[in-house]
């Protein structure tokens, strides 16, 4: 939910600095030095106007995709391989459909087992009073769909027993989907977020997991980790 | 990525979170189809990540297509048929489909396991979909709706995250109209 320099500069120079965060105008392309957006144009949801991710200059692996997923997750679930920045919506016969995710650095990870017990269309986004606390220029809120709101068009919100205070929700920065550098929520391309809300009824069984069980470290590696 | 010792403890972890898994039957997790196309291809062998078959190159106007873009299933509230704002947003983008690709047809099965008559609920689920789309343009020869009554769910549980699966109307596309 925070935003984070080093993954704003990109080497650009246009960024522009908001009350609530920092929004890359447009990334450079290092290979070429050919200034290529981020965004590919404009969209409106529900009466909010927005930037639509340019998915061309996306890696392809962040793109939605179904895949084949091998675990015994019932259809429906929502599993989070954190290490490797995929959210699997599971699907009947085997498959999931996979989306790329922004997940938190280092020290703000979650983990564990929620269901989404609360939706919102362009939330309101209320910075948590230890976010605050470390980025004292905050506000003390942003408006829904205002374009400095770090949410986005969605918010799932993480009950477990109570508020967990971690959402599945969207970002205004595309290039941070596959990092890590969010205070622990998990975020998503508008446009997938946008989706996978259309996809998970209220009640829906989350997991955020470090990695899912087919995509375990090899021995050596935890070894020499 | 960078490693740290902690891994080590996710990984214990994510392990005990997939033994502890509730709601893992050993069924298909899909529910009993009435046609085959109701169901994804077959996903034998592979691995996770691997594109799923079928999937490998999705043309526009396909089954696939409907699944990744539109997405087949319509949620409702326990005991309700009434289609609420996301029921409709789904809905719409299947109208948008259907509008765009005249050659299907559209069975929409209604299903149910809440308290009271499931198979009356289904019905009205379905009809209900099936009136919104009729609303929205699509001709009513291509579309028809059937409910199913507690024999046929996802699966038979009673977690929340189960049952709310349960109360769905699926969208299945046909080339030709059924009976």
């Amino acid at each position: 939910m925070e935003f984070n320099r080093r993954e704003v500069i990109f080497g650009a120079t246009a960024v522009v600095a908001g009350a609530a965060g920092i929004l890359p105008a447009s990334a450079q392309k290092a290979t070429t030095g050919k200034k290529t957006s981020w965004f590919a144009g404009t969209a409106v949801d529900n009466g909010v106007t927005f930037k639509t991710t340019n998915f061309a200059v996306i890696d392809k692996q962040w793109h939605k995709q179904m895949v084949k997923y091998k675990s015994s997750e019932p259809a429906g679930t929502v599993v989070v391989d954190t290490r490797h920045h995929f959210l699997y919506l599971i699907m009947e016969n085997g498959t999931a459909i996979r989306y790329g995710v922004g997940v938190g650095r280092d020290g703000f990870q979650w983990f564990g087992r929620a269901n989404i017990d609360r939706k919102a269309l362009w939330p309101k986004w209320t910075p948590p009073p230890e976010m605050r606390k470390r980025q004292p220029n905050l506000p003390e809120f942003v408006d829904g769909g205002a374009p400095t709101n770090p949410l986005s068009a969605r918010a799932l919100y993480l009950f477990d027993g109570g508020d967990t205070g971690y959402r599945l929700h969207g970002t205004l920065e595309p290039g941070s989907i596959g990092k890590d550098v969010s205070s622990g929520c998990i975020r998503m391309f508008p446009e997938h977020v946008i989706d996978l809300y259309q996809r998970c009824p209220l009640g829906t069984a989350v997991q955020v997991l470090p990695h899912i069980a087919d995509r375990a470290p090899p021995a050596d590696d935890v070894q020499n980790g | 990525m960078t490693l740290f010792p902690k891994i080590i403890q996710a990984g214990v972890f994510a392990g005990l979170l997939a033994f502890a898994s509730a709601c893992s039957t050993t069924d298909s997790g899909g529910l009993t189809p009435s046609n085959p196309s109701d169901t994804l291809p077959n996903q034998a062998g592979g691995y996770t990540d691997d594109v799923a078959a079928g999937f490998e190159n999705v043309q526009p106007g396909s089954e696939q297509d409907f699944i990744l873009t539109a997405g087949r299933r319509i949620y409702f509230a326990q005991s309700s048929a009434a289609l609420d704002d996301t029921a409709k947003a789904t809905i719409n983008n299947q109208i948008a489909f259907l509008q765009k690709y005249p050659k299907w047809f559209a069975k929409l099965q209604g299903f149910a396991d809440d308290p009271g008559n499931n198979q009356q609920l289904s019905q009205q689920r379905a009809d209900a979909v099936m009136n919104y789309m009729i609303a929205g343009g699509i001709a009513p020869g291509r579309l028809w709706a059937k409910g199913y009554g507690k024999d046929r769910e996802v699966r038979s549980c009673s977690e929340r995250a189960c049952k709310v699966q349960n109360r769905r109307v699926v969208t299945n596309l046909r080339l030709q109209r059924e009976d």
